[in-house]
């Protein structure tokens, strides 16, 4: 219960921070690429540096906060065809969010203020979901075995 | 200065969002997998798995920290959007243009993020996690952007270059 309660006002907080600021994780690079306009790449490296902190703070305080930084304990894996799924799943995300427009966090925030183009898109990603769970996972399973 | 009329930077905003994600795994079980604060991908699908694991009986696979209670960050997102965007009075109706490019780009979008596991903004909290995979898929993502932009310029060069003389 404390999951799902944290996680709404979490979401409430910053949904209500990107309508007003216009965040969004794919915007930034893309407008710095275009126009070396750098206000929304800040909101990048805002959110890395404040969950850079907040890690840290929250290790020093005893929260939960495991193995952290990662590489340190687990270290950096070998080149695998893991490395090459990111790489393609990688391209993919930021070829389809300069295409789209933003980050799927910007798009259901735009959905959210009435904008009639995101709820197509989100029609296509609920769609696309039950497309993954349906054909993906198991096209995946498949790849990773053949790789 | 009311909150209604502060006016938040992008920079301001992405501070709340990284703080207020490794709050919600330190103190309010939202783990594992490790830094899954906040993810547009995974945890719409969590909250889709998990109703439809419920209801249909299926076998959708979704995260342990959604095991007794899914994650409902992306409610909370549109809520919170939602109850921004009506108290400056930024609610508007707008036509729908090329719906279907937008259908397929939600489309693609999903099965492209749950490949890696993450949206452009989990990457960023595995990234500050210290994790070099997350690191590397970041690089690639902002790849992905940068072969998008030159698309874009390039249809738009293309697209004005048709355009007659007048």
């Amino acid at each position: 219960m404390i999951v799902a309660i944290a996680t709404l006002v979490l979401g409430f907080v910053i949904g209500y921070l990107g309508q007003r600021s216009r965040l969004c994780f794919i915007s930034g690079y893309r407008d710095f690429f275009l126009t070396r306009n750098t206000a929304l790449l800040k909101g990048v490296g805002g959110a890395f540096l404040g969950a850079l902190g907040g890690y840290i703070l929250f290790s020093h305080l005893g929260g939960t906060i495991p193995e952290f930084p990662i590489f340190a304990s687990v270290g950096i894996s070998d080149f695998s065809s893991e490395w090459l799924i990111m790489l393609i799943g990688g391209l993919g995300v930021g070829i389809v969010g300069v295409l789209s427009g933003g980050c799927p966090y910007r798009m259901h925030i735009l959905a959210a203020e009435g904008r009639k183009s995101q709820w197509f898109y989100l029609l296509g990603f609920y769609l696309g979901l039950v497309f993954y769970n349906l054909v993906t996972v198991h096209l995946m399973v498949v790849i990773r075995t053949l790789m | 200065m009311s909150l209604r009329q502060m006016k938040i930077s992008p920079f301001q905003a992405g501070l709340v969002l990284g703080l207020g994600s490794a709050l919600v795994q330190a103190y309010f079980k939202v783990i594992p997998p490790v830094a899954y604060g906040v993810c547009m991908v995974c945890h719409p699908r969590d909250l889709f798995n998990w109703i439809a694991d419920h209801l249909l009986n299926l076998d959708w696979k979704y995260s342990m920290a959604s095991t007794n209670w899914p994650v409902l960050t992306v409610i909370g997102v549109v809520l919170g959007a939602l109850t921004a965007a009506y108290l400056h009075g930024e609610l508007q109706f707008k036509s729908a243009q090329k719906p279907l490019s937008y259908f397929i780009n939600g489309f693609l979008m999903i099965n492209f993020g749950l490949i890696i596991g993450s949206c452009p903004i989990r990457i960023v909290l595995l990234s500050a996690y210290g994790d070099f995979t997350g690191v590397f898929t970041w690089i690639c993502i902002v790849a992905g952007v940068l072969i998008g932009t030159w698309f874009m310029r390039w249809n738009a060069h293309r697209l004005v270059g048709r355009e007659p003389e007048s």
